[in-house]
């Protein structure tokens, strides 16, 4: 039986390439998730040791409150402890971390920026190992730099050269000392500037409080030895944590956040097995159907059924195998995009090769064969069913089932989940226990029915060709009908990929019109001053904008954590009542916006409603690093989009919570006096952040498309990994039409001997595999547009208040579907037209 | 419309083959399928072609039918010398000149019997002659089965759904290889007759190759095929007369 099985996997070769490349796809995603996952902790890792190398003892405030964007959650320190620290036996050495944002013009004058990642400043520790020097000297005082490596090749500039800097809130000259090199390597994207020891304390310190210590213990001194001592004598705010503890939890806290990725590479994973399984259904299915009278043969001449079905099943075994073997390759290509990805849309870089390990191969093997296996059952069960008889007879096929119960099945599983769908979305919060189940019955359904939808849709889908092209057309529209279930599970790999596509399409669209609705509702600013992802706007530049004629007011968007005395964590943000007033549409449903200036908090209605807060409440809160205290509560602000926070404070109450130097500013609106020129405060605007190299200023509109090109950029990305499922589902098609093809040998003959050109073969062919791609797309974006419809429906309350349908996509996405069905009828129709009429006629 | 170049036949000869030959494979192991065939076919009449198996006689049907191409020597249809037309005019010529009957699998499974029959002329674009249709309709005595599929037709009335797609487009010659193989004594006499009618009522010309002395007595002249040759010939002959003559040289066959 094995001999069987082997001779027909090399019989049938080109057929099985197509199948196993399916699985490959798919396995190639597991493989490159776990790969990627993989070469990130290896990363991390390698940061983690470099960075603590020569460390010990971490010394940092006690938790206070949620760590948000600016804020560690933490207490900050006092500079002084460090003399304190110093003092305690078995201390060798103690670092104050005393790090910050610093940026510098490279030789063109703009920022050197890597991606979105962040600019980070350092200082430079002759003792310390975190950074080599590879060129010139560290930096000895305030106006002298050192540059990481990867960071100065970014530059353009060289050791010696002056340029423009801003190291934590300070713009200033500075020249160029040295090149050093991060130990890791890599600095995972971010850019690096080492400023001296003394500089570091003004700039990334400016109120004397910095967020930890790092203990280098003396010779002969363990690690929990030198924490034990240390903790003793810490004040109540501070702890000590050993550096093992501390790298641990940097890690647990940093993969958590990278996490998403290697989830989100999962799911794909899943989307391209799930085609791939129907690829590898109907490619078994229709071999199944042709090798009809040999398993006959088999069985009459003795085979048993179990026996039939492990010949069917043997050669998925071994496709399966060899799939998901080459799909470990794949994978490695697809973790390499990834990390290429990462690196120039993220800034994220990882040092670490791609490892590929004992458990990435054991689990890619076993998920593309068991997933090749499930593909090949129904048909190798069917195969078991056919009778020894079946040898003796003419016809070659096994008579299909009806379709009816299927269909009817199908439908009402498409109407139940439109059901749930819609009682999920149409609720004032999106039911996704209701929504997700839904729309997969209605995907399922879809699947169940296509064979009966096929029938109907390919009549419409092809009546333009059956007009214009007379026989031609019509011989098309049959063949693609002749047999509704290969055609329909053909279509159905492409309706998943386009209906996601699709899907997503609707709601990226809705969210870009819903944002810029959002902006032009609740932004009243003229201008919008901001730094782009990860580098913040210095906290210098609000007030210094203020300060300039023709500036009525203006408001940072700084965001901090803040947590409620029974430990709920809420997201704050703060300024002034006037520069909010003025920047935001705020609309106060009790007491008033002036409250904050008073050092009272206003609270967003929904967050008023969930912690049973009116105003007047007085309610305990640890805001940013400060402990718990009371404040009264001033006013309550209807729920807004643009300000989505819930807890809104004083810019003194601010200056307390968040030391300037921890502080993330996002952004800075401005609000223009009334009457004043626009273009000259544009100009000064302009001139006034130029020295601060990052910061750019938009007016509205401009804002506007700025805040919806981060969708496109998402939105992108989805799109190309759903492609990997779409060309999954072309190579379904290449494989349906090329065994179709083979199957009618005789009948491609013949109509070639009564004098059907070349030409009009090709165009048969084509036709066939177009009506069967168009109507995969047509299921696909109707299913597609209606889920995102119902998405957008659903989560009209959560910033997807408009609906925005994407019809030229939609458009571009049927036309390309035609495409790809022209692609696919390539291979099968230089087959068709090479056939020998001759022998063609004589096939049995 | 023939892109082929017209050279005069001889009066009356709707096709020619002349030194016909073909081999396949090659050293020891050639065959000679077709050793050295000169022949004419002449308009307006029937020609069967008998032989024992193996003789060469669809591999002459083929050759002259424009679907396969000799080793060596010239075929003339219809005043066009097939020999070097690329795949272009060889199908139009097939399309518009010839007409073809097989044994078995006629029919293009897909499209009803009308259909069928009208494939030739639709694959064209040409328009459809509905009286000279009808005509052929009535002689097959189909016209109650034309909206059927071929599964759902016998195999006697697929193959005059053949023959009926074989005349439909007027075609200068038809060439029929075993069309009654597959069928029993009373359908193959249904398309016989209906072959012979064609010949005798629309000055159609046939072609035939058979196995029966009975439907060779159909023809109006009948070839002797053996060994890849031409070794004899009867004009209007009778049941009795071929199987006489097939009697007369079987024992040569097996000799050569
Ligand atoms: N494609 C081919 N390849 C090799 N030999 C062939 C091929 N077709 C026919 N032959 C050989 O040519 C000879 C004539 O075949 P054919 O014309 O089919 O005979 P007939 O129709 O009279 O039975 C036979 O010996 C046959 O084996
Ligand atoms: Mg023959």
């Amino acid at each position: 039986m094995l001999r069987i099985t082997l001779k027909s996997v090399r019989g049938h070769f080109l057929r099985f390439l197509l199948t196993a490349f399916a699985v490959m796809v798919g396995t190639g995603f597991v493989a490159g998730t776990f790969v990627l996952s993989d070469s990130i902790r290896a990363t991390l890792d390698g940061l983690f040791n470099q960075a603590s190398k020569g460390v010990d003892v971490v010394v940092r405030g006690t938790e206070t409150g949620a760590a948000g964007q600016a804020s560690s959650g933490r207490a900050a320190l006092p500079l002084d402890l460090e003399k304190q620290l110093a003092a305690v036996p078995g201390v060798k050495r103690v670092v104050p971390d005393l790090q910050g944002t610093a940026l510098i013009a490279g030789k063109d004058g703009t920022a050197v920026r890597s991606g979105g990642a962040p600019g980070l400043g350092f200082y430079w520790d002759p003792q310390g190992q975190s950074f080599t020097l590879l060129d010139g000297r560290g930096p000895t005082k305030a106006g002298e730099v050192a540059v990481e490596k990867r960071t100065l090749e970014l530059s353009g500039l060289a050791v010696g050269d002056t340029t423009q800097a801003v190291i934590g809130d300070q713009r200033q000259s500075v020249t160029i000392v040295g090149e050093v090199k991060f130990g890791a390597g890599t600095t995972f994207g971010a850019t690096a500037v080492l400023v001296d020891a003394q500089s570091a304390r003004t700039l990334f310190a400016p109120d004397g409080r910095v967020g930890d210590f790092q203990l280098e213990a003396a010779d002969g001194t363990s690690e929990a030895t030198l924490r034990a001592a240390v903790a003793k004598a810490l004040p109540a705010d501070a702890e000590a944590i050993t550096v093992t503890d501390f790298n641990k939890e940097n890690q647990e806290t940093l993969g958590t956040a990278l996490g998403f990725i290697t989830t989100f590479l999962l799911v794909f994973a899943f989307i391209a097995l799930f085609v791939g399984g129907f690829i590898i259904y109907n490619t078994f299915a229709m071999i199944v159907a042709q090798r009809t009278r040999e398993l006959a043969l088999l069985r009459a001449v003795g085979a048993s059924r179990p026996q039939v079905r492990r010949v069917v099943l043997g050669e998925a075994f071994v496709v399966g195998l060899v799939g998901s073997a080459v799909g470990i390759g794949f994978g490695v290509l697809v973790a390499a995009g990834a990390k290429a990805a990462l690196r120039s849309f993220v800034g994220i870089d990882l040092s670490s090769d791609l490892p590929v390990d004992a458990l990435t191969v054991a689990v890619s093997l076993v998920i593309g064969t068991v997933v090749t296996m499930i593909g090949a059952y129904l048909p190798a069960r069917r195969a078991a069913r056919i009778a020894p008889v079946a040898a003796m007879r003419d016809d070659m096929s096994i008579p299909a089932k009806g379709l009816r119960l299927r269909g009817g099945l199908g439908l009402s599983g498409m109407a139940v989940g439109a059901g749930l769908v819609v009682a999920g979305v149409t609720r004032d919060d999106i039911a996704w226990q209701l929504v997700g189940p839904g729309a997969l019955l209605v995907k399922g359904g879809a699947i169940a029915s296509a064979p009966v939808l096929a029938r109907p849709v390919i009549r419409v889908v092809a009546a333009p060709f059956a007009a214009t092209l007379g026989v031609v057309g019509k011989l098309a529209r049959e063949n693609a009908l002749r047999v509704p279930r290969r055609t329909a599970t053909t279509a159905s790999a492409l309706m998943i990929g386009l209906a996601l596509i699709s899907a997503l399409g609707v709601v990226a669209q809705s969210t870009k019109a819903s944002v810029a609705d959002l902006v032009a509702q609740e932004i009243r600013s003229d201008f919008v001053l901001s730094a782009g992802g990860g580098v913040a706007v210095p906290t210098s530049v609000g007030p210094a904008v203020a300060a300039l004629p023709g500036v009525q007011s203006v408001a940072d968007a700084v965001g901090f954590g803040v947590r409620t005395s029974d430990g709920d964590d809420l997201g704050a943000s703060a300024g002034t009542a006037k520069g909010l007033g003025d920047n935001f549409d705020i609309t106060m449903r009790s007491g008033s916006l002036d409250a904050i200036d008073r050092g009272e908090i206003i609270v967003n209605g929904d967050t008023a409603a969930e912690q049973g807060w009116t105003t007047g409440s007085k309610v305990s809160l640890a805001v940013g690093a400060l402990a718990q205290k009371e404040y009264t509560v001033g006013g309550v602000f209807a729920p807004m989009q643009i300000l989505a926070t819930d807890i809104v404070v004083g810019e003194d109450l601010l200056e307390a919570a968040v030391p300037a130097a921890q502080r993330f500013n996002q952004g800075v609106f401005v609000k223009a006096a009334p009457g004043a020129d626009l273009t000259a405060l544009r100009a000064a605007l302009v001139g006034e952040v130029k020295e601060f190299l990052v910061v750019s200023v938009e007016d509205g509109e401009e804002f506007q498309s700025t805040a919806a090109a981060g969708v496109n950029i998402i939105l992108g990305i989805l799109y190309a990994l759903l492609l990997f499922s779409v060309v999954i589902a072309v190579l379904g098609i290449i494989n349906t039409l090329a065994l179709s093809v083979f199957e009618r040998t005789r009948e491609i003959g013949l109509l070639r001997a009564v004098g059907l050109r070349r030409r009009q073969l090709s165009g048969m062919i084509t036709i066939e595999a177009v009506t069967t791609a168009l109507f995969g797309a047509l299921l696909g974006t109707a299913l597609g547009v209606g889920l995102g419809v119902a998405l957008q429906r659903g989560l009209r309350n959560q910033g997807l208040e408009l609906l925005a349908i994407p019809w030229s996509t939609i458009l571009v996405v049927l036309a390309a579907s035609a495409f790809v069905g022209v692609l696919a009828a390539v291979l099968p129709t230089v087959r068709a037209v090479r056939l020998d009429i001759l022998k063609a006629i004589a096939t049995e | 419309m023939t892109d082929g170049h017209v050279t005069a036949g001889p009066a009356g000869a709707v096709a020619q083959a002349v030194d016909l030959t073909k081999v396949y494979g090659s050293g020891e192991a050639a065959v000679h399928a077709l050793d050295g065939v000169s022949v004419e076919f002449e308009r307006g009449r029937m020609t069967a072609i008998m032989g024992p198996s193996g003789s060469g006689k669809s591999t002459l049907m083929h050759c002259m039918a424009a679907l396969d191409t000799p080793t060596s020597g010239t075929v003339v249809i219809d005043g066009v010398t097939v020999n070097g037309l690329k795949d272009k005019a060889l199908t139009t010529l097939r399309r518009d000149r010839l007409g073809f009957v097989f044994q078995s699998f006629n029919l293009v499974p897909t499209l009803t019997a009308r259909e069928n029959i009208t494939l030739p002329l639709d694959i064209a674009g040409t328009k459809l002659d509905q009286a000279w249709f009808d005509t052929i309709i009535d002689t097959v005595n189909l016209r109650d089965r034309l909206t059927h599929r071929p599964n759902q037709l016998s195999g006697g009335q697929q193959q005059r759904v053949a023959c009926a797609r074989a005349l439909v487009s007027r075609p200068a010659i038809v060439f029929a290889d075993e069309p009654t193989g597959n069928l029993d004594s009373r359908s193959s006499a249904e398309i016989l007759g209906f072959l012979r009618r064609s010949v005798d009522e629309f000055g159609q010309s046939i072609v035939m190759v058979t196995h029966d002395p009975v439907s060779a007595a159909y023809a109006d002249r009948v070839l002797f095929l053996s060994d890849g040759r031409i070794v004899d010939e009867i004009t209007a002959p009778t049941a009795d007369s071929v199987l006489a003559r097939m009697r007369g040289f079987e024992p040569a066959g097996r000799q050569g």
